[in-house]
């Protein structure tokens, strides 16, 4: 299984704290997130994605606590027993 | 009397955590919304030593949160009117200012036990955290309407904050920022801090991510 957990804003929208997926042999953290959006009843993916599947800036996307930008970004492969974390964290102070 | 001043929270802490606070020393980058209160609630609490640092002036938007400063106050550095106030409630607490940003010439002290993070922008959280030194804690704080976090990191021993935070926005323009969501941040901050002083931090590489929208908070393991 592959934990996905969302936090603040996406927690809110969601009205979800976490979800479990099967995990897919070659799966990647985009297409996790494409099988998220069709499993959620609610849109989401346009908060993390442009309309050319690229991130915006703004949610951190975590896989087992690194952020994806240092792995290979949206093409981040998962594996089972991976923890998908999404944040998008407060600039304010 | 002066002796009595801590008399309440050592009943809760204990007389040999009430000397680690004494000994402390703690810079606070930023004296905003939340670097006000953090440094309002560790003077309170007897900390022996703060730095302050920020190159601001005071202005009528900052007057919701930032609560060391008041309408008489604007235009006029931010600085020296802190250390001012923060004197006044606790005069044992040494200060010392540091006028300026935090950029690629900034000079750390090298007496710290730990950083307070109350910055309003990602890149100089970033520089502020590589220029950490080895072993000292950072406390980052951080909010954004309803939503806020803390995180303890370790200079040295943590991922880096820029490895941790890529890709997280810097809106443009002005950040929703309220009262209420400062103060409850900061005195998380502060609670942390504590924890650290008295050596058991509890947000080590540990984000709590706090929503005051429906009073939720999570843990992000970082």
């Amino acid at each position: 299984m592959i934990k996905v957990q969302f936090f603040s804003l996406l927690r809110m929208l969601l009205k979800q704290e976490r979800i479990e997926l099967s995990a897919i042999e070659g799966e990647t953290v985009a297409q996790l997130l494409a099988r998220l959006q069709k499993q959620l009843p609610t849109p989401f993916l346009h908060k993390l994605l442009d309309d050319d599947g690229r991130m915006h800036a703004g949610t951190i996307i975590l896989v087992n606590r690194h952020n994806i930008h240092h792995l290979q970004g949206l093409q981040t492969p998962l594996n089972d027993n991976d923890v998908v974390a999404m944040f998008p964290p407060g600039a304010g102070g | 009397m002066t002796a009595d001043r801590y008399a309440r929270q050592v009943i809760h802490w204990g007389e040999e955590n009430q000397q680690k606070i004494a000994d402390a020393v703690i810079m606070i980058a930023g004296v905003g919304g939340l670097g006000a209160t953090v440094s309002q609630l560790l003077v309170r609490a007897g900390v022996g030593k703060l730095y302050l640092v920020d190159d601001g002036i005071v202005d009528w938007p900052d007057l919701n949160r930032q609560l060391l400063y008041g309408e008489g106050d604007i235009d006029r550095q931010k600085l020296p009117l802190a250390k001012e106030r923060l004197s006044a409630i606790n005069s044992t607490t040494e200060i010392s200012l540091i006028g300026g940003q935090v950029d690629k010439n900034f000079v750390m002290p090298t007496d710290l036990n730990a950083v307070a993070d109350c910055l309003d922008n990602y890149s100089s959280r970033f520089l502020l955290d590589e220029l950490t030194p080895e072993g000292v804690f950072l406390v980052h704080g951080g909010l954004e309407g309803d939503h806020g976090q803390v995180l303890t990191l370790q200079s040295g021993q943590s991922q880096p904050m820029s490895e941790i935070f890529a890709g997280a926005c810097q809106p443009e323009g002005s950040i929703p920022v309220t009262p209420d969501n400062v103060v409850v941040i900061a005195g998380l901050m502060v609670n942390e801090l504590f924890a650290i002083l008295f050596g058991r931090p509890k947000l080590l590489n540990r984000c709590l991510v706090v929503s005051l929208a429906d009073f939720h908070m999570a843990f992000l393991d970082v």
